[in-house]
């Protein structure tokens, strides 16, 4: 007999072997592009121009801001339009990779179901609001600069 | 319903979960901690770039000097070199569950690649050396 409780838990479940799954992917792929963008700034003509510290910063978000103090051409090659969507592409897995994971430590400590579903409201208005602060950083910030 | 684990502080140390307790807990520790230096980093620039002047600017300067200060970059460099290598370990232990036979030569080998990697960054950062 399927009851109402172990049909929503049933769901609830796969919603948790979606996360899962989405965790190691966007961890992986995170890594992935981390190292694709630190290569491809050297080979684009940063090779030379950039420090340690910018080559960091660029790895892990390919916005123009994060190697203008140093002396590299920031047009074309490192403010245009693949790059914007690259960063936003690995902001929105870092963001929801984050939230999911602050989802589950919530989840282990915070006792009260009513407390719960407050700060689960509250990590979902975070996660969205720093998705659209990252769209105007990139697409509105970047442009103007 | 109190099911609240109730755990004194001598018990808390004298729990033997070894290495593996240890890599969950930095996990742990390090995944809030890139949220948090994320979090702070974006709103920050959102600030500086966005709503510009006001007390917005007061906030976002002083999120910048805390993030950039010596002390957070060396937390920063542990919790994204910590969490990446972890991670990946986790990974690659649940994508071939055969290697699990091998789960503490994995952790040391994540020790291995770890500790010379961050010692000698944090080494960098601290005395402030740019490199490149």
């Amino acid at each position: 007999m399927v009851t109402q409780a172990s049909a929503s838990s049933r769901s609830r479940s796969k919603f948790e072997l979606y996360m899962w799954f989405f965790t190691r992917v966007s961890g992986v792929l995170m890594l992935l592009l981390g190292a694709y963008s630190i290569i491809y700034a050297n080979l684009m003509g940063g090779r030379g121009l950039m420090d340690a510290d910018a080559q960091t910063r660029w790895a892990f978000f390919p916005i123009s801001f994060h190697v203008s103090s140093t002396k590299v051409e920031l047009t074309p090659n490192f403010q245009n339009v693949f790059w914007q969507f690259y960063a936003l592409l690995l902001f929105v897995f870092a963001a929801t990779h984050g939230a999911n994971g602050i989802r589950v430590i919530l989840k282990d400590y915070v006792r009260s179901p009513i407390l719960l579903a407050w700060l689960n409201a509250l990590l979902l208005i975070v996660w969205l609001s720093i998705m659209a602060a990252a769209v105007y950083l990139l697409f509105v910030a970047q442009g103007a600069a | 319903m109190s099911n609240r684990a109730r755990v004194t502080l001598s018990q808390f140390f004298a729990y033997r979960g070894g290495q593996p307790m240890l890599a969950w807990l930095l996990h742990r520790i390090a995944g809030i901690g890139i949220v948090m230096f994320v979090g702070m980093h974006v709103f920050a620039a959102f600030f500086l770039h966005g709503i510009t002047g006001g007390v917005a600017s007061t906030v976002a300067n002083a999120l910048t000097d805390f993030y950039e200060s010596r002390p957070t970059q060396v937390f920063v460099l542990f919790a994204v070199l910590y969490h990446g290598l972890n991670g990946l370990r986790i990974v690659v232990l649940d994508m071939w569950p055969g290697l699990h036979r091998f789960h503490r030569e994995a952790m040391w080998l994540q020790w291995a690649v770890f500790l010379p990697v961050f010692s000698l960054l944090a080494f960098l950062i601290a005395l402030g050396i740019k490199v490149g």
